[in-house]
């Protein structure tokens, strides 16, 4: 099968089979910032912004999704010029061994798109989908945390 | 190996006069597939991502919501008209926050997955499911779930209940926070000062599924919630549990127990 | 107290933007042309003999290049263990055998042009299988009819006790004094036994081997490994290819927890690229990695202790049977850790006895995982301790602060239980466990709510408490190495065999660097774990990186100190005694001349004398300096259903001196939280026939975000003289105290003491019902 996906503001055709997921054919086509960690929709490694909703890549259907915008971790900032949310996990120390990182900060990204004043109890619901084994989560907390702040600061320089 | 054609209908008709054919499924979120490792199994599935079925609103005192919602998008949508509706509680504990944005409404009623916690919730909404197709009609959301042989070549349109102001109650019994529940609780109830004027209760989890406690029900209609003991007052109610993970058929009977008690205690509490 | 520039600040770790940004790539990310996939055939017995396995019809598959099963592999005998050599574990294991020992053995696999080819060929391979009696339960696998896992000339490589034909993979004893004398003086006895259960390591990360030959022909083998080096001699022993054909690096991991520290897929992958010449892919699924990566050893340790009514412990004796599975990697050294690490914490018993086995049964195999053996036996002498306080009427911290260990003080333990060989003898220098105590207890609200079972609604609130020590490295046998080389900008190339998990010892070995030349950590640049560009390393396991390899870097970067200062002084023409290094910069102090690295390095590279300012140092240890910890939980218990909440954590911990404390926080977290969710809810569950059966996310779990209690770590800095700028380790040490502090603090909520883990309210509350406490 064919279709055109909008991967990080970039148009590509990509071929796959019936039966991949989203996560088979970003993998498969050089988008190899999404991790794999269990293929069961639980762990939460291989999230993406999906039309802008954050989605296990492992559990949705290439063919059911041709023609969206795909945002990966590597579409919202870079190391050149990274996203407030990716500063906020380098500071924090959050980022141990990193597997869980690119999840966690969409799974970020996606709470601020939907709350920019965000609780404690919203924040861990917004990462309820994400494992981490290195952390034991108190530094991503603290990350997002840091993140929000930084994010809401850049809102009001903006004004 | 994999022999899957896929199908993006464009109209309710040709998706009706798709899923009549051989080994060939409708796809939603696509969640429960993965999940049953269905496409291993199956020659086609058919997309309803293009139907008509994807809203919410609020018509004749009526909670419509179209079989394409997903949990995220029942949780928003509830939230404007209804922020203590029983349907957010439970649905914001099923599953994890990327899960909900896949999950939807009617792909959980058709199968009532173990981890989709909206059939307690739906149960005590007294819920009506629309049904297009061969078994077209509207029926109780309990009938429906009985009668597993109404989804033969039909398809989910919405499902609905009655807008009313309710005190709610949920409880999921889980090991951690992202986990199946091995049975749920949901309570809805409505007092007049100190009297039990509505009360709903409905168990899901349970050895027959699901059970709404009609006579724990009546027994609890008409009471003075001071006078009630919610340590005695269903000792007699034996449900049976399978043993699951969580525990032994005898501790989640023993559990069930408590959180029961729990739940009344805390919908009369204040 | 010293003061640094660089050491002890919690500097941004030099990979952690990348990581954020996706740019690093981990194994499974590299891709290589054209590469065969491979896929395992599992076995779906317990126990029994291959008849014949037929494979021509999966070779027949369109795709299908080979199958690979015992009759054309290698039949050469290894332990998998990621060890030093002479390996401590039994050589047990061949790539594929004529037998299969547990459910989910390796029987052959395949090798094809696509994963899912691969995968669908599997089906096709026809196997007969005589099936043979299984013996799943440990305390039954040395019984006289038990049958034999092992009997094809399975051997120890070292002089240990091996007796494979009553099931036995390793046994050690060790005494002091006389327990029997020791007990008879006493006015309590006290006996329990204590079982800790299997785990997995849940990296999120699942294991992953990539293969392919360079321009050269060179095998290159990229791997989720915590030991590059050991993977590379293995595998080329078994295989009888010289190590020099043979690159191994280690990417971006993602975590291992000692799960890495295993070569039981490289042997597999190598032969099969070295056979066909191709690349080779292979990446575990979530369910393999549960079932035949390595697991948590289950232990049962009797603990039996003499004391007199003031609480003088007499005799101390520890009876510790370990479940090894169906091969032996790790069988010694965790089960005599469980020892070793433990009993030297209370020096002053003065009859002591320790007797360990490790025993064969057919499950899936134990392995290194964080703590190593001293995970299991702090949950017995925790508790253990706990109990004996209670009954000799003193404060647990009490008693706690009376038995330990001590600076100036030995245990001669140290010397007794060793690692396949004798141990080492050594001096504690450093401990401020009773500091870590009083802090630690200070910040759990430890006087306000121990004994007085504080209610909440029904929740019965607790207080709990374990202390621990782990060692710093292996000492006479870990080594590690730093090659430094200086840049014209004045920058370092800083190349280490120290394997970074994503522990961060990349960074800290920079810092360690920095510090002694005084430069920031930009100017490091830092690669490691590449058996072709970085000197030898054990790798990262023992906790050993930040004490040896950080003093081979902080050796190496003296060497380069003194070359820098050589040049400058010519350059200055100042005497070397004046001269010292400060910001990138070497100042003469009586002149206040000064040259910057630039200019020292132009100089040497280019214009006078010309060499290149580099120097390699190695270093191993004559002794493992003990971190050591104290640990608090806080747990209420829901007294009508048994659901144990911990709702607060607290750690106190001396690793020595802190290199970057923020790192160190993240490892103490990370053990703690592993350790609250294996206490309460981790498991492996078996059917009669063993086969596991929740090899996944969904029925084995682990805390989530939303899980954690409030988390607080304390670092209680000393000073170590003998490791680099003062520090220990801490990768395991935090590892030890949440099961027994949970279940101590489950005791002071509602009574009732559990020896056996996972404490799910199932078992709080039969254990509540049966003692008639609701």
């Amino acid at each position: 099968m064919k279709g055109v996906f909008k991967i990080n503001g970039k148009e590509r055709e990509l071929t796959f089979k019936p039966h991949h997921t989203l996560l088979d054919i970003l993998r498969d086509n050089g988008y190899t910032e999404v991790k794999e960690g269990c293929r069961e929709g639980e762990c939460g490694a291989c999230v993406v912004l999906l039309n802008g909703k954050l989605v296990n890549s492992c559990q949705v259907l290439a063919a059911s999704v041709i023609g969206s915008e795909i945002l990966t971790v590597k579409g919202i900032g870079d190391l050149h010029s990274p996203h407030p949310i990716q500063e906020a996990f380098v500071e924090a120390g959050a980022v141990q061994c990193g597997f869980c990182t690119p999840g966690m900060v969409l799974a970020t990204y996606y709470l601020f798109s939907k709350n920019t004043d965000p609780d404690e109890k919203d924040i861990k619901q917004a990462l309820d989908g994400n494992l981490c084994r290195c952390t034991g989560y108190v530094k991503i907390l603290d990350a997002v945390r840091l993140a929000i702040k930084k994010m809401k600061e850049r809102e009001n320089e903006k004004v | 190996m994999y022999e899957i054609k896929w199908y993006f209908p464009q109209s309710i008709d040709e998706a009706l006069g798709l899923i009549k054919l051989e080994s060939v499924i409708p796809h939603a979120g696509g969640t429960g597939i993965l999940k049953s490792r269905l496409l291993e199994k199956i020659k086609g599935l058919v997309d309803l991502g293009k139907l008509p079925i994807n809203y919410f609103c609020e018509e004749n005192g009526e909670i419509k919501i179209g079989a394409m919602q997903t949990y995220n998008d029942v949780i928003e949508n509830l939230q404007q008209i209804d922020p203590d509706s029983i349907l957010i509680k439970a649905l914001s504990q099923a599953a994890s926050t990327p899960l909900r944005n896949r999950i939807t409404v009617g792909g959980s009623v058709s199968y009532f997955p173990i981890w989709s916690d909206i059939m307690g919730p739906l149960i005590a909404l007294d819920a009506k499911v629309t049904l297009l197709g061969e078994n077209a009609g509207m029926y109780d959301i309990r009938y429906f779930a009985k009668n597993r042989l109404l989804r033969r070549n039909s398809l989910v349109k919405e499902v609905k209940f009655e807008k009313d102001r309710w005190r709610s109650y949920y409880f999921r019994a889980a090991r951690t926070s992202f986990d199946y529940a091995a049975f749920t609780i949901s309570i809805l109830a409505k007092k007049d000062k100190n009297l039990v004027k509505d009360i709903r209760i409905v168990v899901t989890g349970c050895a027959r599924k699901f059970s709404r406690l009609e006579d724990l029900e009546e027994e609890l209609k008409g009471k003075e919630t001071q006078d009630l003991n919610f340590d005695d007052i269903f000792k007699d109610i034996n449900l049976e549990f399978r043993g699951k993970r969580h525990g032994s058929p005898e501790y989640l009977n023993h559990l069930f127990q408590v959180e029961l008690a729990r739940g009344l205690s805390k919908i009369f509490g204040d | 107290m010293k003061k640094f520039s660089i050491i002890g600040k919690s500097i941004k770790k030099i990979d952690a933007l990348s990581l954020a940004t996706g740019t690093e790539k981990f194994t499974a990310d590299f891709k290589v042309e054209e590469p065969l996939h491979l896929a395992i055939l599992y076995s779906p017995y317990a126990h029994a003999e291959i008849i014949s396995i037929d494979i021509s019809e999966a070779l027949g598959l369109q795709g299908v290049v080979d199958v690979l099963y015992q009759e054309n592999t290698p039949r050469v005998l290894f332990t998998t263990a990621g060890q030093g050599f002479p390996e401590p574990s039994p050589y047990d294991t061949y790539i594929f055998d004529k037998k299969v020992r547990f459910v989910g053995d390796k029987v052959a696999a395949v090798l094809a042009e696509s994963p899912e080819i691969a995968r669908e060929a599997l089906k096709k391979i026809k196997v007969e299988y005589k099936l043979l009696k299984p013996i799943f339960d440990p305390e039954n696998a040395m019984a006289k009819d038990a049958p034999v896992i092992h009997d094809d000339g399975e051997h120890a490589v070292i002089p240990a006790k091996y007796d494979p034909e009553r099931n036995l993979a390793a046994e050690v004893e060790f005494k002091i004094g006389d327990v029997e004398e020791g007990l008879k003086d006493a006015d309590i006895v006290l006996e329990r036994v204590y079982r800790v259960q299997y785990a997995s390591h849940c990296a999120i990360e699942p294991h992953a081997v990539v293969a392919y030959f360079d321009e050269r022909g060179r095998l290159v083998i990229i791997t989720t490994t915590q030991v590059p080096f050991h993977a590379r001699r293995i595998v080329s022993r078994i295989l009888s290819i010289p190590a020099g054909m043979i690159r191994v690096i280690k990417p971006r991991i993602g975590g291992g927890f000692g799960g890495k520290q295993e070569v039981f897929l490289e042997p597999l992958v190598a032969y099969a690229a070295w056979k066909h010449k191709r690349a080779i892919r292979l990446v575990l699924t979530r369910k393999e990695v549960f079932i035949t990566g390595r697991t948590r050893h289950p232990m049962r340790i009797k603990m039996k202790t003499g004391a007199k009514r003031n609480g003088e412990i007499t005799a101390l004796s520890m009876d510790a049977l370990m479940n090894a599975g169906a091969y032996g990697p790790h069988a010694l050294t965790v089960m005599a850790n469980a020892g070793s690490k433990v009993l030297p914490l209370f020096n002053k018993i003065k009859n002591v006895h320790f007797l360990g086995r490790t025993v064969y049964t057919n499950l899936p195999v134990g392995g290194a995982y964080r703590g190593y053996g001293a995970t299991q036996g702090y949950f017995a002498f925790n508790v253990h301790m706990d109990i004996l306080a209670e009954k000799t009427n003193q404060d647990i911290l009490e008693f706690f602060k009376r038995w330990h260990i001590r600076e100036g003080e030995t245990s001669e333990v140290f010397k007794a239980l060793g690692e396949g060989k004798e141990g080492v003898s050594q001096i504690i220098k450093s401990c401020k466990l009773d500091e870590c105590i009083e802090l630690g207890a200070k910040e759990i609200g430890w006087y306000e709510k121990r004994r007085k079972r504080i209610r909440n609604g029904d929740r019965v609130k607790g207080v709990g408490a374990a202390i621990a020590m782990q060692g710093s490295g292996i000492p006479k046998i870990d080594m590690g190495s730093a090659y430094m080389k200086m840049n014209d900008d004045g920058s370092f190339n800083l190349h280490v065999g120290a394997t970074d998990l994503g522990t961060g010892s990349d960074t800290i070995l920079a810092q360690i660097a920095a510090e002694v030349l005084s430069i920031p950590i930009e100017k490091i640049i830092v690669r490691s774990s590449d058996t072709d560009l970085t000197p030898f390393d054990v790798g990262a396991y023992a906790s050993s990186t930040t004490y040896i390899s950080g003093a081979a870097v902080k050796k190496c970067a003296e060497k380069v100190r003194e070359q820098i200062l050589e040049v400058a002084s010519k350059m200055l023409h100042s005497e070397i005694e004046n001269l010292i290094l400060d910001n990138s910069k070497v100042v003469d102090l009586k002149t206040k001349k000064s040259v910057s690295f630039e200019e020292i390095a132009l100089y040497s590279l280019y214009q006078q004398d010309q060499f290149n300012i580099q120097a390699t140092a190695s270093h191993f240890a004559t002794e493992s300096p003990p971190p050591f910890i104290a640990q608090f939980a806080e747990v209420e218990v829901d007294i009508k259903t048994g659901r144990v909440y911990v709702t607060k954590f607290v750690s106190a911990v001396d690793c020595g001196q802190a290199i970057n404390p923020i790192l160190v926080e993240g490892q103490v977290e990370g053990a703690v939280v592993n350790g609250i969710s294996y206490a309460l809810w981790e498991d492996y569950l078996f059917d009669s026939n063993g086969k596991m059966l929740n090899p996944n996310f969904w029925d084995y779990k682990i805390f989530t975000a939303k899980d954690i209690p409030e988390i607080k770590t304390i670092i209680v800095n000393s000073f170590e003289e003998t490791g680099p700028f003062g520090a220990k380790s801490v990768a395991e040490v935090a590892m030890n105290g949440p099961l027994p502090a949970i279940a101590n603090a489950i005791y002071d909520a509602v009574g009732i003491r559990l020896y056996e883990p996972p404490f799910t309210p199932e078992k709080v509350w039969r254990k509540i019902k049966e003692e008639g406490l609701v």
